[in-house]
């Protein structure tokens, strides 16, 4: 069996992949497929707990997050959807729908 | 013509599902008793008919009315006020038969604190020791008793306003978080439903308000919202402060501590039989203030009373008459629920603010008056010049002075709405507010003079009116406690004349041979109040003279709440009564 | 079935027919049948008004009979419970308390509540004639008649209430109605003004009133007179409290009486329905005040209080005193006949407070025969006043009535049309009016014999009382510490002469003489119903004699259990030996009363109408003659005026007519006080609320939205930034935590 430890360095491997991505790319698209990575990597962080405590409650918080982050994913699709059929780009310089 | 008769057709479809649903409802409450093998009294009243019920309701008769199209909402909007007044009525149906016995025996001058009739209780968020639990004393049911009265006498009055189908099911959701508020023994399910008061008043002072509406809802909302989360920071905190270790029935599971006002009223109960202060002396204070902040914004008193004239100048009657009549006396119903019972103590200890407080208000409030030139504005100060005698009743410290509060309550709960639905037909006949701008109105609009002059008189405090009563024993109170401080408010008694009769020599009389309309208005379009006006005038000026002439009616019950309520906090008070006497 | 069984309906059903009236006067205005027969709610009240005059006569004769059967005790029926309540005791326990209603009946409450039943019946019968057949009232008569039973309702429950509450309650009652008949004519700028003067000028002293009565609660624990008036009880009071609550008392009094300085109101509502709401403001309700003065009479006869209370006596006599001279200066001065009478009543109601403070005076001095007789004496002149001024109230309103009915024929058969053109012409005025007496032989002959009982000419109704309560304040000046006395006793016995004077001029300005106008001379006494309640209290009023013979005075200062009308002659001529020669019981003559007495009726019988006559006497225009019974007086005020010419042009335009004509600017100087002082204050007070406190919450509103708008300019609607800004927040979110662990 894989030390738990390692699986937690991946985590934390995945979650600047994913924080640096988001950070840094112009795509929507790419910028939700970071957001996924984070919460990949949180996931495997309450995986490594879990098998580290031989507790099951970090497997059932993975299981809704994965979940959940399915549904988000879906609302974020259809978001950006809408967000290109109104202005045709889905590039995040572009967009600054939230201001005020 | 054939859109018409296809009009007609939706219409009499529609006055049927209204008229089913009315008459289904009104059978589902008539047949509660069968659903439960309980005898009928002691069945829960409360939860379903008087809570769940009008929300319920209310909701759904506002769904049916939106979903109709544009033209068809004002179609709807008769069988939605038949069905909202029917409602109500039922509701007052019940909490009638409650008093009088007709749903089994009840009585309510041998409650001892903390014993409620109709008790019920209900699991809701376990974890937290949070439960839906309802229950009346002779607090809470003159509360409940005025809100079922003034809803559909509110109902009847404003019959003709604008969106009927929008405007009548507002009350009626306002109804159902009225009771929520004065039922609940749970100090969460208290808060949510506290909270929930202010939704449909915002919606109705701001669809129905004046030309400044959107300032008022706001003001209103904003000002009372922040006073209540003071409040609710204080009901946490009393939450936290809780001792797991002390016997709770409804304890958390998780927390271990609890929401129940019953357990926390035992444990300030027991504290106080021990002749210690519970939860420690300073903590108590800062706990008080905390809570009468809250309920001082709403009730409310000087300096915190700003928002209630903006609120009342532009709210639409409807809501002025609900708001005045009943949710200002959520916060004096509040000040006895929570801070007067559970911190006795503390209320001692602030006697003397709360004195300040009160005469500011009452004197303050009165020489404002004097000096308004609009109606409404006037009469909102009125209130909040009536409000003092309800705050000097409890600083009085006197079993009188609590009973004589709760008198005051109720009967300013009868009276201004009285004078609110006066001030309203002024504003929707003659399209002012402006005291001066007309002459001679008794001429014109009769009934509207009389009623004037009824609820003004009412106000006044004129014996044999139901103000009379709450202002003599308050102020009996005030004389045995404080002595000749009672000059104060025998002043505000003459101010108080002085300026309704000043208003309505500048309104309803002189005017020598012709009456003087408002600037721009024709004479044939000076009218008198209308039917349903006047039947809604009718029954508030019958309640008034019912509660001034036979006032033990609802006295009885609220002498015996004072009553136990000073039974209960003997020990460490009297000493500091004696003392301060 | 016990009379007094049924003594509850007494208030009740006037209440009860307020409703009723008004209803019916919405339902059926403009009827036929409604103005005719029911002459818009006037049968009503009149049949309501009879049963309970009838009931009032069943309770008063059994109560009469059982104190002259020896075995008569005051009535006393518990109605019922009102609000019952627990207070705290000085030791720490709570006791019971019950606010009830019941009735008391006893002497003074049985002659007010004869005098308010009899008067408001023979006023409701008064305005059948007088409001209905008056266009103005026209439709709206049913308010007058809802408000009038309500009105007596409140004098009938303040008189039998067994308790201080309810005598507030319905003494605010009262106050109300009266309100509402001043403004009866809301629509005249005067009449709205003149109805919140009275009921704001009575609202000052009636929280004084309601002050004592909480200070009477906390000493007493109860308003009920049982309990109150427990010489006992009052020994355990505070007797500091005591004086204050007799204080307070009594200033209430004071506004209700219209005394001295609250008197301001009176006069103004003269403004309401003429005579009747005059009447009302003459007969019956000033004589609350009276009465609560009267039923303070246990508090100054309690053992504990001995001496105590002198000064509060001294000043009632005082302020009755000052009173009773002012008005009947005012009274000099006026033109308007029903202000003469207002002010007349003003200054016999002071004599009354005089009468009743030495009464007061002399039983806490411990001299209780005289208190009594002082006592009885004021309450007879109250009994006497209230005939003779409802009747004088009504005669007025009949000579007004008839004058404008005159000028009214007078200018449709000149103009040919109906111009309302009262503004050109007061019927009021007596300026106006001169020689009636053959035009109006019933209204004269009432009016002189009203006249004469209110002057106190000798054997006629007020006499008795008058010379009693001049006797009395003289007296109490002989006794130890009685001397200040002096003050209010000169002034009443002045204020007899004066008296004497304007009320001559009165009947001799409107009845004597030649007509002043062309209206006067045309005037008919023709209006049905009239006339009926003129000739029954002109007959009551002569009949002073017999109820003095009756020992009725004495009945009610209660040193007498029964009256007694087989002892009348011998009582009568006692009462003549004493009220002439000053005859004490012990058959020993008073010399120093003896020359009061002469004094006093010389004033009262010979100058002041000597002086009257001379200037306003005179004889009817050719053709005209009045009645035999006042057919002489005329002729000598005829003579008089030709033989003896007074100059009294000094008077009439100096200063001080001018300052009477201006009611002494007690008016201005309230007025001014209001609007100078009070309504300023309160624009300033509003001011400051709306700009000072609600200031405050709108600067914290606009601070707010001023901080808010700076904030918002870090959202630059960047979705990257928002996501640096969140994983920066979390950085230094765990910063803070790693530090703080």
């Amino acid at each position: 069996m894989i030390d738990p430890s390692w699986v937690a360095g991946l985590g934390v491997f995945l979650f600047c992949i994913g924080l640096w991505g988001a950070f840094t790319r112009k795509n929507a698209i790419i910028v939700l497929m970071s957001i996924e990575l984070i919460l990949n990597a949180v996931n495997l962080n309450f995986i490594a707990g879990a098998a580290q405590h031989g507790d099951a409650t970090g497997w059932v918080y993975t299981a809704f997050a994965i979940a959940i982050a399915a549904a988000e994913v879906a609302i974020g699709l259809a978001i950006f959807l809408a967000m290109y059929s109104q202005h045709e780009t889905i590039s995040l310089d572009e967009v600054k729908l939230l201001k005020h | 013509m054939s859109e018409n008769s296809s009009k007609k057709a939706i219409f009499e479809r529609e006055f049927s599902i209204v008229a089913t649903l009315v008459v289904g409802a009104g059978a589902l409450l008539l047949s509660f008793p069968l659903f439960f093998e309980e005898a009928v009294g002691e069945i829960d009243w409360i939860t379903i008919p008087m809570v769940a019920f009008p929300i319920l309701a209310s909701i759904i008769l506002l769904a049916l009315a939106s979903q109709q199209p544009r033209g068809m909402k004002e179609n709807m909007a008769f069988p939605v006020k038949a069905a909202s007044l029917g409602f109500s009525l039922f509701i007052l149906a019940i909490s009638s038969a409650l008093f009088f016995g007709w749903l089994g025996s009840i009585d309510w001058t041998t409650l001892k604190i903390n014993e409620y009739n109709m008790n019920h209780e209900y699991t809701w968020i376990n974890s937290l020791g949070i439960s839906w639990h309802v229950g009346l004393d002779g607090l809470s049911f003159p509360m409940l008793w005025l809100t079922t009265l003034i809803i559909p006498i509110t109902m009847i009055t404003t019959w003709e306003e604008n969106s009927g189908w929008y405007h009548h099911p507002l009350l009626l959701l306002m109804e159902g978080a009225l009771i929520g508020v004065f039922v609940a023994l749970d100090l969460f399910m208290f808060y949510v439903f506290w909270e929930l008061t202010l939704i449909p008043m915002f919606f109705l002072i701001l669809k129905w308000g004046g030309k400044d509406r959107r300032y008022a809802a706001q003001k209103f909302f904003l000002y009372t919202f922040t006073a209540s989360v003071i409040m609710l920071l204080g009901i946490v905190t009393l939450y936290f402060l809780q001792d797991p270790s002390q016997y709770l029935i409804d304890r958390g599971v998780l927390t271990g501590r609890t929401f129940s006002m019953i357990d926390m009223t035992n444990n300030a109960q027991m504290a106080a039989n021990d002749g210690s202060v519970w939860l420690g002396e300073s903590m108590q204070n800062a706990l008080f203030l905390m809570l009468m902040l809250g309920f001082l914004v709403k009730l409310p008193a000087v300096p915190f009373h700003t928002w209630l004239p903006d609120a009342h100048v532009q709210a639409p009657t409807s809501g002025s008459m609900v708001l005045a009549g009943v949710m200002l006396k959520m916060g004096a119903y509040g000040m006895f629920r929570l801070p007067l019972t559970l911190f006795p103590h503390a209320l001692a200890e602030y006697q003397y603010l709360l004195l300040a407080i009160g005469m500011i208000s009452l004197v303050y409030g009165s020489i404002v008056c004097l000096g308004q030139t609009n109606l409404k504005r006037m009469v909102a100060y009125s209130s909040v010049s009536h409000m003092g005698i309800v705050i000097l009743g409890i600083a009085s410290m006197q079993p009188l002075g609590f009973a004589g509060a709760i008198f005051m309550m109720f009967a300013h709960g009868i009276i201004s709405p009285m004078l609110f639905s006066v001030c309203g037909s002024f504003k929707h006949h003659y399209h002012t507010l402006e005291i001066g701008s007309t002459r001679g109105l008794a001429k014109a609009s009769p009934f509207l003079g009389g009623y004037m002059m009824f609820s003004w008189m009412a106000s006044l405090g004129l014996p044999l009116l139901a103000g009379f009563v709450a202002e003599i024993t308050v102020l009996v109170a005030v004389w045995m406690t404080f002595g000749w401080w009672v000059l104060l408010p025998a002043l505000v008694l003459v101010i108080t004349a002085g300026y309704y009769l000043w208003s309505m020599q500048r309104t309803i009389f002189e005017g020598s041979g012709d009456v003087v309309l408002p600037e721009g208005m024709a004479a044939e379009d000076a009218r008198d109040l209308s039917p349903w006006e006047n039947i809604g005038n009718l029954l508030m000026a019958l309640l008034i003279v019912l509660f001034g002439v036979l006032p033990w009616i609802i006295w009885d019950m609220m002498s015996a709440y004072a009553n136990a309520h000073f039974y209960f906090n003997m020990g460490g008070l009297l000493n500091l009564v004696a003392g301060g006497a | 079935m016990e009379a007094s069984e049924l003594a509850i309906l007494i208030p009740v059903l006037p209440i009860l027919a307020m409703p009723v009236i008004l209803f019916l006067g919405q339902l059926f205005n403009g009827n036929a049948k409604w103005k005719g027969f029911w002459k818009e709610g006037g049968t009503i009240a009149t049949a309501v008004m009879a049963i309970v005059f009838l009931l009032s006569l069943w309770l008063i004769v059994g109560h009469v009979s059982a104190f002259s059967e020896g075995n008569g005790d005051d009535v006393v029926t518990d109605v019922g419970n009102w609000v019952s309540y627990q207070l705290f005791t000085e030791h720490g326990d709570m006791k019971v308390q019950e606010l009830g209603f019941g009735m008391q009946l006893d002497h003074v409450s049985v002659m007010l509540l004869f005098v308010a039943s009899f008067l408001c019946l023979l006023i409701c019968i008064f305005s059948l004639g007088y409001m209905n057949t008056d266009e103005v009232n026209e439709n709206r008569n049913h308010r007058f008649y809802g408000e009038f039973v309500l009105f007596c309702a409140g004098m009938f429950g303040m008189v039998l209430a067994d308790n201080f509450l309810w005598l507030f309650i319905f003494w605010e009652i009262m106050g109300l109605c009266s309100y509402l008949l001043i403004g009866f004519y809301y629509e005249r700028p005067s009449a709205s003004y003149a109805a919140k003067k009275a009921f704001l000028t009575t609202r000052v002293g009636d929280i004084f009133l309601f002050v004592g009565l909480l200070i009477m609660h906390a000493e007493f624990g109860s308003w009920d007179f049982a309990v109150v008036f427990n010489a006992a009880n009052i020994g355990a009071a505070d007797a500091g409290l005591i004086k204050a609550m007799l204080l307070l008392m009594f200033i209430g009094a004071v506004g209700k009486s219209a005394q001295f300085p609250l008197h301001v109101w009176l006069p103004d509502a003269m403004e309401g329905p003429t005579p009747v709401s005059a009447l009302i403001h003459a007969a019956t309700m000033v004589n609350a005040g009276l009465y609560l003065v009267a039923r303070m009479f246990p508090f100054f006869a309690a053992p504990a209080m001995a001496g105590e209370l002198g000064d509060v006596a001294l000043l009632i006599a005082m302020i009755g005193g000052i009173t009773a001279f002012m008005a009947a200066a005012i009274a000099f001065v006026q033109k308007d006949i029903k202000k003469v009478l207002a002010y007349s009543t003003m200054s016999q109601l002071a004599y009354i407070f005089t009468g009743l403070g030495a009464a007061l005076w002399f039983v806490n001095n411990g001299h209780d025969e005289l208190a009594f007789f002082a006592f009885g004496a004021s309450m007879f002149h109250l009994f006497n006043h209230a005939m003779a001024k409802g009747m004088l109230f009504m005669a007025s309103g009949s000579v007004i009535h008839e004058m404008h009915h005159a000028h009214h024929h007078l200018e449709q058969s000149e103009d040919g049309h109906d111009e309302d053109d009262d503004h050109h012409f007061d019927a009021q005025d007596m300026d106006n009016m001169g020689g009636l007496a053959s035009r109006m032989p019933i209204t004269a002959i009432a009016m002189a014999a009203g006249s004469a009982s209110i002057i106190g000419i000798p054997l006629i109704g007020g006499f008795w009382s008058k010379e009693g309560i001049v006797g009395s304040a003289w007296k109490a000046v002989m006794y130890d510490g009685g001397g200040l006395f002096i003050i209010p006793a000169i002034l009443v016995l002045l204020t007899a002469g004066m008296t004497g004077f304007y009320m001559s001029r009165m009947w001799f300005m409107t009845f004597a003489g030649k007509p002043k106008t062309e209206v006067a001379a045309n005037v008919e006494e023709t209006t049905p119903f009239i006339p009926i309640p003129l000739v029954t209290l002109t007959f009551m009023t002569l009949g002073g004699i017999l109820f003095a013979g009756l020992n009725f005075a004495g009945w009610l200062g209660e040193n007498s259990t029964h009256l007694s009308l087989s002892h009348a002659p011998s009582h009568l001529w006692h009462e003549i030996t004493h009220a002439f020669l000053a005859l004490g019981s012990d058959g020993q003559m008073d010399p120093f009363i003896l020359i009061i007495t002469w004094t006093t009726i010389l004033l009262s019988m010979v100058i002041g109408p000597f002086y009257a006559m001379s200037l306003y006497g005179g004889k009817l225009a050719k053709g005209q003659k009045a009645h035999w019974s006042i057919a002489w007086i005329i002729t000598l005020s005829g003579r008089i005026h030709s033989t003896y010419k007074f100059d009294n042009s000094i008077w009439a335009e100096s200063g001080l007519s001018t300052a009477l004509r201006n009611r002494l600017y007690f008016d201005q100087w309230y007025d001014s006080l209001m609007l100078k002082i009070v309504v300023p204050f309160s624009y300033a007070a509003a001011w400051f609320d709306r700009r000072i406190i609600d200031g405050v919450i709108k600067g914290i509103e606009t601070g707010s939205q001023e901080a808010s708008r700076n904030i918002r300019s870090l959202t630059t609607g960047s979705a990257r930034d928002y996501i640096m800004m969140a994983a920066l927040g979390t950085l230094a979110l765990f910063l803070l935590i790693w530090g703080v662990a």
